[in-house]
């Protein structure tokens, strides 16, 4: 091997190490006594213990904060799905003169702190009255989701060659079936990505939820957050579950992309 | 009956006009190509019979219906692209079938359709695979069993073999010519080559800026040019061009320009005394010159491309860069004296302003 490779490899495989060892570490001490925790050498062999996860899966805030999170991230994905992919269509392949202004929209929805916005949709929906409620997190979420799914989505299809959307019109099929029969599985690769990276955007967020909800309406994040508010002995183990719980659904939810997506495009091999 | 009929079609992209009142009839069975330079409107017109293009004004009719406003589906036409346009998401069987689905034949029947067609085209191996796994070749071939399996009045071709290399492109051309033997199918061929152009049409519609330059079969638009744009355009290597003053002389007319002066009969031609005419001899049109010939053009030989058969000889004269093709064996050093003679019924002349063609029709 020549050393030019060599190098590289080895600067791969640091930054691996980089990125995924405060995983592992994370994923490790959720497993340990606090005493494992707080030594000077850190220790890798060690007495693994379950009870920060049963502590964690055993408290009620936590579990209502989980069934949030998913409810809450799972519809507004679905409804930034169901708006956003067809919404991105139009604006790719019928543009109007307006589809520029429509997209700058769309990203400047992503150009202001999240304060700014977070602020007046809170009074928004102290006046309606459904504040610290699910639906009021979903819609705002869904502003999210949309939005992202949009900006994501548009050069997908895009990048559908426009011949092959012809040949199904030629072929005798209408706008909408070409849009569900060729674009939306041509793009899929890439509008999948843009779906799973809105789920997570919205999975990690914490500063809309915090100010969205006092009490019912709580996502896990939020929930997360407290656990180290206990006072002045910070329970590091019970945290580091807690992150644990909070990373699961994410890598489990691309787990199944990343399989759906090979399903759909392993090659036939003859 | 005509299979397809434009009158009057015009095509405008906001203020800038693509195709001006274009008015074309094609019949039944007829293997049409539009022939023109790069941005002549050739595929605009194309897309506007398929109907992926807005008609802006004037009239299209296929199979004596009008469809201006039909959808591409609902026009009897099937086309094939330059990309091939292959449904990368299916495999070469449901790409094949596809068109098919859409207008509910039954699933035996499309089963049967799909085989019959695929054996045509050679592509019974292939069926179960995805068009990525195929060579540009294979995918044409798809993307030609896709048009044909829909049997529909008119086949549209868009520049099909451009992304094939040449030797799979004279394979493919032979076998589009015999398909439409075959199939009798009337088929509308866009290309910018003039040899595809030339071996498959029954007619050619030569186009230049959105406006036809000449209608006729391979032999008339190459043997009688109606312009210097159609005389320069087809032909390779490209024709002579020399611009002259014609002159009244006994009975005849003398040419002179490029430093000589040639003497013509002249009736086949509108000629004006004094007046000024551009006279077109094709490269492979002149002939070395023996003592005594008449209407001789001379010069030094400055460049020499061998072809094998033949070698393209280029000489100046009077300034003006001329070549003739002729046979490898009288092929003259470089820098040598040639004298080149060519038979008044091999020249065209066009006006020098309008370049319309001189020929009395």
């Amino acid at each position: 091997m020549k050393p030019g490779r060599i190098i590289a490899k080895a600067v791969l495989a640091f930054a691996g190490f980089l990125a995924v060892f405060p995983l592992l570490w994370t994923a490790l001490n959720s497993l340990k006594n606090s005493v494992d925790i707080i030594t000077r050498v850190p220790r890798l062999v060690f007495t693994p213990t379950l009870a920060n996860i049963s502590y964690i899966l055993g408290r009620d805030s936590v579990i209502t904060g989980l069934y949030n999170s998913v409810v809450a991230c799972g519809s507004a994905v679905l409804i930034g799905v169901v708006l956003g992919l067809p919404a991105a269509y139009a604006v790719a392949r019928y543009p109007n003169r307006w589809a520029g202004d429509i997209q700058f929209f769309v990203l400047s929805l992503r150009f202001l702190p999240p304060v700014a916005v977070a602020i007046p949709l809170m009074v928004i929906w102290l006046q309606i009255g459904l504040y610290d409620t699910l639906p009021a997190l979903i819609v705002t979420y869904s502003l999210l989701t949309i939005s992202v799914i949009m900006w994501l989505a548009i050069p997908a299809f895009q990048g559908v060659p426009k011949e092959v959307e012809e040949a199904a019109f030629v072929d005798g099929y209408g706008a909408y079936s070409v849009f569900w029969r060729i674009a939306l599985p041509v793009a899929a690769r890439s509008l999948i990505g843009a779906v799973a990276f809105s789920f997570v955007l919205v999975w990690n967020e914490f500063l809309i939820a915090l100010m969205l909800s006092s009490s019912n309406a709580k996502t896990l994040p939020i929930v997360a957050s407290e656990l180290s508010q206990q006072g002045m002995n910070v329970p590091w183990g019970i945290l580091n579950a807690s992150v644990v719980l909070l990373s699961l659904p994410p890598l489990l939810f691309l787990g199944v992309l990343s399989g759906f997506l090979n399903s759909v495009f392993r090659q036939k091999k003859n | 009956m005509s299979a397809i009929v434009c009158s009057h079609v015009d095509k405008a992209y906001g203020a800038t006009t693509v195709i001006r009142d274009l008015n074309l009839s094609i019949e039944e069975h007829e293997f049409v190509v539009f022939l023109g330079p790069s941005g002549c409107g050739k595929s605009t017109l194309l897309r506007m019979l398929a109907g992926l293009e807005d008609i802006s004004g004037g009239e299209v009719s296929i199979g004596g219906k009008v469809v201006n406003d039909l959808d591409p589906g609902d026009r009897g036409i099937a086309m094939v692209f330059q990309n091939y346009a292959l449904y990368p998401h299916m495999t070469i069987f449901d790409n094949i079938a596809f068109g098919l689905r859409r207008q509910k034949v039954p699933a035996p029947e499309i089963d049967k359709r799909v085989r019959a067609v695929a054996a045509t085209l050679g592509l019974d191996p292939y069926l179960g695979r995805k068009p990525a796994e195929l060579s540009g070749g294979q995918q044409q071939r798809v993307a030609i069993a896709r048009a044909m399996i829909k049997t529909p009045k008119v086949f549209l071709f868009d520049e099909p073999l451009s992304n094939l290399d040449a030797k799979l492109r004279n394979h493919m051309r032979v076998e589009i010519a015999r398909l439409h033997q075959s199939l009798k199918t009337t088929t509308v061929y866009v290309t910018h080559d003039q040899l595809e152009a030339m071996t498959l049409a029954d007619r050619i519609v030569l186009l230049k800026d959105g406006v036809i330059e000449q209608i006729g079969s391979p032999a008339e638009i190459y043997g009688r040019p109606a312009n210097i744009f159609v005389a320069g355009f087809i032909g390779t290597p490209n024709m002579n061009f020399i611009e002259v003053t014609v002159a009244r002389s006994g009975n005849g007319w003398t040419l002179t320009g490029a430093g000589t002066a040639l003497s013509i009969d002249g009736a086949g031609f509108h000629l004006q005394p004094g007046g000024r005419a551009v006279l077109g001899i094709r490269p492979p049109d002149l002939k070395t010159a023996r003592d005594g010939d008449a209407g001789i053009l001379q010069g030094t030989a400055d460049l020499i491309e061998f072809h094998g058969n033949d070698a393209l000889v280029t000489f100046g004269s009077g300034g003006k860069e001329i070549s003739a093709l002729v046979p490898a064996r009288e092929c003259p050093v470089l820098h040598a004296p040639v004298r080149y003679m060519f038979e008044e019924a091999n020249i065209h002349l066009f006006d020098a302003t309008s370049g319309a063609s001189l020929r009395q029709q």
